[in-house]
C-alpha cells in the first residue's frame, strides 16, 4: 500500500495501522507535507519536511543567495524525504560530495509509529550515535523520514561548464590524468558519450577571479566549448531503467570500454559509472548479516519496504 | 587484578600475542587508567597489543568466550572518559598496528592500520601535494582508530568536515569475533549498496568493534593560504565578526578564537608575538586558489576593522603561518601554566549565538569564581571552554562542575550540542537525557544491541544509567 501524509501524526498512525494489520507500506506520497520549518541563513542551516521538493528548497534558499549543492535529476519533482532515503546526487558531486555531507539532523517515524530524531541543528555534533548515517540511502526500509536539516552553502560567485569532444574514448585518459595532476580543483568532472562519440565535461565554482584562471587553464587543455550539464538528467530522469557501477576512478575509462555500454554518464573524480546496455558489474560482497539485524531490529514486523540489495 | 579476567583467558591472550604483550602489572597499567579526561581514573584488568587483524579476533574470541569486557584504545587522548574502563575488562590497544598499508595517489586513498598516528598521513603525502583533512589539537599523537571511534574534528573542519567525511571504509572485528569490511574497499568503487554502517560505526566510541583497518580519503593541498590574525579589545568583539564573516558567504578554512588568557598563556609558553592586553584574537585562514584570495582577504580585514579590530596581521611566510598554528594547536598545553587541572567542554551553538553564548560563559566565571579561558572552533559554533580548578580542592571540583553544567545546558538551550567532537563518554553521560529523548535513545541502544547484543565493547559509556566507576562517585558525593 501508499503511505499518504499530511502530518507527522499521520505517518504514525498509518504506521500502527499497517502494523496491526501486518500489511507492507510498498510506497511514500508525502507531497501534503512541504513546509520549510526554519531557516537561518545567518547559521546557514535549513530544516524543512520531507514532502518540500528540491527546487522548492532550491527557490528559498537563493532568496539569501544560498544552495544546497546537490544537483540529481528530476529536482522538481523530488522531495526531500526522497532525496536522502535514496542517496541521490548529481554531477557536482565531484565538488560538493553527497547528501550525507550535508544532513545535520532527521526526525524519522520507526514501524511501531515511534518518532526519533538523530542529529541536530549544528553544524558539529558527535551527540549520541550517528543515526542520521543509517537512514541516508536506506530505501525507507527502516522508517519514515519526516523531517530533515541541513548545513547549506553560499552559492558560488560564479560558474563555469566547459567539454572537450573525442570520438575516441582513449584520448580521454591521458587527458583526465593532466586535469589530476594540474592545479585545476573541478567540482564537475564527467564523461558522458555513445558509441557515437565522448564528451569530457569540467565545471568550476566559486570566487569569479578563480573560475576565470581555471577557464584559462581549462582552454590549454583544449576545453574551450561551454557545456550543459543536461546529459545526466537525459540519461537517468527516462523510464527506461540504467545500471550503476562503482570503481576506483582510475580504472574509470577502462571500466566504461568493457562494459560496452549503448549510453553512459561517468563521475570520473568518483568512479561512477551510469550507464545503458551492456553487462552488469559484480558487486562486492556485503556484511549482510548486519543489515538483516538491522532491519529486523527497526522493523520487526517487516511492514516497510524489504531490502534491496 | 581483579576476579573478571580468569587466568585461562590471560594464558590465551599471552598465546595468541606473546606475554611480552599482554600487560597486566599495576604499575605498568597506570598509563591505562584514564584518557585525557581525568577526573574518573580506572584500571583496566590487562592491557592487551595485538600486532594484526586475525590478533585481535582471536583476542575478542578469547574475551567472549569468557563474558569479559573489551574496550579498543588508540593513543588515549579522548577527552570524555571514552576509553575508560569503568568496571576493568581487557583494554585492546591498538599502537603496534601503527602502519601505513598503502598510499593510492592517482585515487587519493590511504589505507592504514587503526593505531597510524593522524599526522603521519599528511606527512606520508605531502611531498605529493595531499593532506589528510581532519587536523584535531592531539595530531600529533592520536590514532586515525581513535578519530573513527570519536568522530574528530580539527580546527579546519568548517570547511573540510570531520572524520566521517574523509573516512571511506574500515574493517571492523565485531564483539562476537566476526571480521566485517563496511564502505569502500581499499580496491573497489566509492559507493557500495546497502546501509552506511561505515558513516554508523564513525563516532560509536568504540561500542561496535574493534576497528582494525581504515581506508581515507586524501585532499589536494590547497595552492594557497592567507593566515591572518585579528586583534580586538573584547570577545564580543570577535565574536561579532566570526559571524560577519560567515553571513558575507564565505568559507574560511578555519577560523578560530583565543581569548585573553589563552594568548597571555601561550605567550608566556612559547612567545609567539601575541598582544598581551588583547580581549581576544582570531585566527582566520583563507584557502583555495590565489587568484581569489586577495579580494576575499580584503572583505575579511575590512569585516575586522568595522567591528572595531586594533590590527589585523597577515602571515607573510610559510613559516609565519606554521608558527601561528603552532600557538593554536599547542594552547591546550600552555594551560598548565595557568592552573593544576582543567576541564575542556565542547559545546556547540548555532553560529549566530556565539556572541550571547561568550557572555554567558563570562557569567559563569564569576558566578564560580573560577577563571575559563576560551580557545575554540568559532567558525563552527564549536566552543571550548577550559574550566580551572585544582583538584585538591573539593569546592573547587565542585564549581568547576557547576560551571561545566550551566555551560552546557546553555548549549542545549539554544538548540546546540553538548559536544561537536570530544564525544560523550561517561563524561557526559547525564546530558544525554538533555538532549534526545528516551525514544532517541532507544533508537541508538538498538543499534548497539545489533553490533554488541551482549554490551560486552567498551560498556558503561554514552547512556544515561550506565554504571560509575566507585572514586568518582564518592568524589562527586564529597564535593556536593
Amino acid at each position: 500500500m501508499t503511505l499518504t501524509a499530511s502530518s507527522v501524526a499521520d505517518v504514525t498512525a498509518a504506521l500502527l495501522s499497517a502494523s496491526a494489520r501486518r500489511e507492507r507500506i510498498s510506497a511514500l506520497d508525502l507531497r501534503a507535507m512541504r513546509e520549510v520549518l526554519e531557516y537561518t541563513p545567518e547559521d546557514m542551516t535549513v530544516s524543512v519536511e520531507a514532502g518540500v521538493t528540491l527546487t522548492q528548497l532550491q527557490a528559498r534558499l537563493a532568496e539569501h543567495n544560498q544552495w544546497l549543492p546537490i544537483d540529481p535529476p528530476g529536482a522538481n519533482t523530488l522531495t526531500i524525504g526522497a532525496l536522502v532515503a535514496a542517496n541521490k546526487s548529481g554531477p557536482r558531486r565531484f565538488g560538493f560530495g553527497t547528501i550525507r555531507e550535508h544532513l545535520l539532523g532527521i526526525k524519522v517515524v520507526l514501524a511501531d509509529g515511534r518518532v526519533i530524531k538523530a542529529g541536530g541543528k549544528v553544524v558539529k555534533n558527535v551527540a549520541g550515535y550517528d543515526l542520521c548515517k543509517l537512514f541516508v540511502g536506506s530505501h525507507g526500509t527502516l522508517g519514515v523520514i519526516v523531517e530533515a536539516t541541513f548545513k547549506v552553502l553560499p552559492r558560488p560567485e560564479s560558474e563555469l561548464f566547459l567539454k572537450r569532444a573525442s570520438a575516441q574514448l582513449d584520448e580521454f585518459a591521458p587527458l583526465l590524468q593532466q586535469v589530476n595532476q594540474s592545479p585545476l580543483t573541478p567540482v564537475v568532472l564527467d564523461l558522458h558519450g555513445s558509441r557515437a562519440g565522448h564528451t569530457f565535461v569540467l565545471g568550476f565554482a566559486g570566487p569569479r577571479e578563480d573560475v576565470e584562471w581555471q577557464r584559462e587553464q581549462a582552454r590549454a587543455l583544449g576545453f574551450a566549448e561551454s557545456a550543459a550539464l543536461d546529459y545526466d538528467e537525459a540519461l537517468r530522469q527516462t523510464s527506461e531503467p540504467f545500471q550503476v557501477a562503482s570503481v576506483l576512478p582510475s580504472k574509470v575509462i577502462a571500466t566504461v570500454k568493457s562494459l560496452d555500454t549503448q549510453t553512459y554518464v561517468a563521475r570520473a573524480g568518483n568512479g561512477l559509472i551510469y550507464f545503458r546496455g551492456g553487462r552488469s558489474q559484480q558487486r562486492p560482497e556485503l556484511p549482510l548479516k548486519l543489515m538483516r539485524r538491522i532491519k529486523e531490529t527497526y522493523d520487526p514486523k517487516g511492514i516497510l519496504p524489504d531490502l534491496p540489495w | 587484578m581483579t576476579g573478571i579476567a580468569p587466568k585461562p583467558l590471560l594464558d590465551s591472550l599471552r598465546e595468541i600475542v606473546g606475554a611480552g604483550h599482554v600487560i597486566t602489572k599495576a604499575e605498568e597499567l597506570l598509563v591505562y587508567e584514564c584518557d585525557a579526561y581525568t577526573l574518573e581514573k580506572q584500571l583496566p584488568t590487562a592491557v592487551v597489543l595485538p600486532g594484526n587483524t586475525a590478533e585481535v579476533q582471536a583476542i575478542v574470541r578469547a574475551c567472549a568466550a569468557h563474558k569479559v569486557p573489551i574496550i579498543p584504545r588508540g593513543a588515549g587522548t579522548s577527552l570524555s572518559g571514552t576509553v575508560l574502563a569503568v568496571t576493568g575488562g581487557i583494554m585492546i590497544a591498538l599502537t603496534r598496528m601503527n602502519r601505513v598499508i598503502d598510499l593510492d595517489y592517482a585515487n587519493r586513498r590511504a589505507f592504514v592500520e587503526a593505531g597510524c598516528v593522524n599526522a603521519w598521513v599528511t606527512n606520508a603525502v605531502k611531498g605529493q601535494g595531499l593532506f589528510y583533512a581532519p587536523d584535531p589539537s592531539s595530531q600529533p599523537a592520536c590514532t586515525i582508530g581513535g578519530n573513527v571511534g570519536t568522530n574528530s574534528g580539527g580546527p579546519h573542519t568548517l570547511k573540510y568536515g570531520v572524520t566521517t567525511n574523509h573516512v571511506l571504509g574500515l574493517e571492523m572485528v565485531l564483539p562476537d569475533g566476526d571480521i566485517v569490511w563496511l564502505g569502500t574497499r581499499p580496491d573497489g568503487g566509492e559507493d557500495v549498496d546497502g546501509y552506511d554502517l561505515r558513516g554508523v560505526a564513525i563516532g560509536s566510541e568504540g561500542m561496535f568493534g574493534i576497528v582494525t583497518r581504515v581506508l581515507l580519503r586524501l585532499v589536494r593541498a590547497p595552492q594557497a593560504f592567507k593566515t591572518m590574525l585579528g586583534v580586538f579589545s573584547t570577545v564580543d568583539q570577535a565574536s561579532q565578526t566570526v559571524s560577519d564573516i560567515i553571513e558575507a558567504g564565505m568559507v574560511p578554512g578555519a577560523l578560530e578564537m583565543m581569548d585573553q588568557l589563552i594568548t597571555q598563556a601561550v605567550e608566556a609558553a612559547y612567545k609567539f608575538g601575541f598582544p598581551l592586553d588583547a580581549g581576544a584574537v582570531l585566527i582566520i585562514e583563507l584557502d583555495g586558489l590565489a587568484p581569489g584570495l586577495e579580494r576575499q582577504a580584503e572583505t575579511v580585514v575590512q569585516i575586522c576593522r568595522k567591528n572595531g579590530a586594533r590590527e589585523v596581521r597577515l602571515a607573510k611566510s610559510d613559516q609565519e603561518r606554521a608558527d601561528l598554528w603552532k600557538s593554536r594547536k599547542r594552547a591546550f598545553g600552555a594551560i598548565g601554566r595557568l592552573s593544576p587541572n582543567f576541564i575542556t567542554q565542547d559545546g556547540v551553538v548555532p553560529r549566530s549565538k556565539l556572541p550571547e553564548m561568550m557572555r554567558f560563559i563570562g557569567e559563569c566565571s564569576r558566578k564560580y569564581d573560577l577563571r575559563i579561558p576560551n580557545v575554540f572552533h568559532a567558525g563552527d559554533g564549536n566552543i571550548h571552554p577550559l574550566v580551572l580548578y585544582d583538584e585538591r580542592d573539593a569546592d573547587q571540583v565542585r564549581r568547576a562542575l557547576g560551571a561545566s553544567h550551566d555551560i552546557l545546558e546553555k548549549c542545549v538551550e539554544f538548540g546546540g550540542s553538548v559536544t561537536g567532537e570530544h564525544g560523550i563518554g561517561v563524561e557526559k553521560i547525564d546530558f544525554m537525557a538533555r538532549q534526545f529523548s528516551p525514544d532517541d535513545l532507544e533508537a541508538m541502544r538498538m543499534l548497539r544491541r545489533v553490533f554488541d547484543p551482549e554490551g560486552r565493547c567498551n560498556p558503561h559509556k554514552m547512556f544515561p544509567g550506565s554504571k560509575r566507576c566507585g572514586d568518582f562517585a564518592l568524589r562527586k558525593q564529597a564535593a556536593a
